[in-house]
């Protein structure tokens, strides 16, 4: 019986978290994405992923966040994935409602918001790293999969108990 | 509509409007000038008023911009606005002498716990972004739609959705963290000690048990405690209880001591 509620428990546990994650690997680089169906406007999806302050309350997988979420700015982030180190990362491009990438030495993360109807909009997130020496330090690299698949569970989350 | 029409209406919502302009300023002076200025740009633009939200949707636009206007230029208080005015108030014998006299000579100088857990509220909700603080009181206190909300603050409706989320959430925190009403463990205690100065004769503990949230602090969770806070501020007026004029007094002190708090910061 314990076994059985064991089972059911990962089952319903894994129904709640999106499961999509992907990661390509190659010599010098690797990309995971992920993407998610939200049912809410892609101005609170939007509001959520660039208020840095309010960041850590809804995003399990992200310990600090510190500066501010605008172009061209600067931000210091920790993740749950190494929480000893402060990730400094620049915010390179915004398109409001529609795109944003940050980025540092080592890659870059995208973030698409997509219009699908309905009050849908598709969350896709992407991460590219890599370069010359990523032979060297690819083997330190966490998975990323399970990270970014609670990423985006807590951003579909949020963004629909506050729209619904 | 007319101008005589838009009097009659403008009448019959302008104490909120009113209380409305006073919590999101927190200046007794600059409500009167908005709330005036707000009647003046009514007429002038009634005209251009084609029906599409209510009159009174219309005219807290028209306020909402002014105060937020006269709120462009000004720094956000911090969380703990009420500690650091209370350390103002503790060295300034000027202001106990005065407010010892409004208790003691005004009609409206009483003081009561849950006028103070709104003037409280009122304080501390100038920590939030101002888009956000205006959402809270427009829904919370005042009991606009989300719609109307949208045409108040002119923005989308998911805006005020996201705005209200956020600005809840923020304070259901703050005050879960700060007020002793509702929080064993509550950093601030004000609204008794004060209750102590002006009526030393009371029982606080009678006191506090007359108001709601604190009757149902253990049990209740932090939204409905919320909940009940914003059902305070919403049964009060100002300007029109029986202590408004010892807590208007108490926000011009406030008011007073975080205009000279920022600027040093």
């Amino acid at each position: 019986m314990k076994f059985l509620i064991t089972i059911l428990t990962i089952m319903m546990t894994t129904a709640a978290t999106a499961q999509n994650a992907k990661t390509t690997k190659s010599t010098f680089n690797q990309v995971t994405t992920v993407s998610i169906d939200i049912n809410a406007d892609p101005a609170i999806i939007w509001s959520l992923l660039t208020n840095a302050s309010d960041f850590t309350r809804w995003n399990s997988t992200v310990t600090m966040l510190e500066g501010e979420i605008k172009l061209g700015e600067k931000i210091r982030l920790k993740s749950v994935l190494d929480e000893k180190r402060v990730f400094k990362i620049k915010i390179k491009e915004m398109n409001p409602e529609t795109s944003m990438t940050w980025g540092d030495g080592k890659g870059s993360r995208v973030f698409i918001l997509q219009e699908l109807g309905n009050g849908i909009t598709r969350f896709t997130m992407t991460e590219k790293i890599g370069g010359l020496t990523f032979p060297m330090w690819a083997k330190y690299l966490p998975p990323f999969e399970e990270n970014f698949d609670q990423y985006a569970s807590d951003l579909k989350k949020e963004a629909e108990a506050i729209a619904n | 509509m007319d101008a005589n029409q838009l009097l009659q209406e403008f009448e019959s919502f302008k104490g909120q409007l009113k209380s409305y302009i006073l919590r999101i300023t927190t200046s007794v002076h600059d409500t009167e000038d908005i709330l005036q200025e707000t009647y003046i740009k009514a007429q002038e633009k009634l005209h251009t008023f084609k029906g599409e939200s209510s009159l009174k949707t219309w005219v807290f636009a028209i306020g909402s911009n002014l105060a937020k206007d006269f709120l462009r230029a000004k720094k956000r208080w911090p969380e703990n606005v009420t500690d650091i005015c209370k350390d103002a108030a503790l060295n300034n014998q000027e202001f106990f002498k005065e407010s010892m006299g409004i208790r003691m000579t005004s009609p409206q100088g009483n003081f009561e716990i849950k006028e103070h857990v709104a003037f409280c509220f009122t304080c501390v909700s100038r920590s939030l972004p101002l888009e956000q603080q205006l959402v809270i009181f427009l829904k919370e206190v005042y009991h606009f739609q989300n719609k109307e909300i949208a045409d108040i603050i002119d923005n989308t409706e998911a805006m005020v959705k996201y705005y209200l989320n956020e600005g809840r959430s923020k304070m259901v925190e703050v005050f879960d963290h700060r007020c002793s009403l509702i929080n064993k463990k509550g950093v601030c205690h004000q609204c008794t000690e004060l209750n102590g100065i002006y009526n030393p004769k009371q029982n606080a503990q009678e006191e506090i048990v007359k108001i709601k949230m604190a009757r149902e602090a253990e049990k209740a969770s932090k939204e409905e405690l919320f909940k009940l806070r914003m059902k305070i501020l919403e049964e009060l007026d100002p300007f029109e209880s029986g202590a408004s004029e010892l807590q208007l007094h108490h926000l011009e002190h406030n008011r007073g001591v975080m205009e000279k708090y920022l600027e040093k910061d």
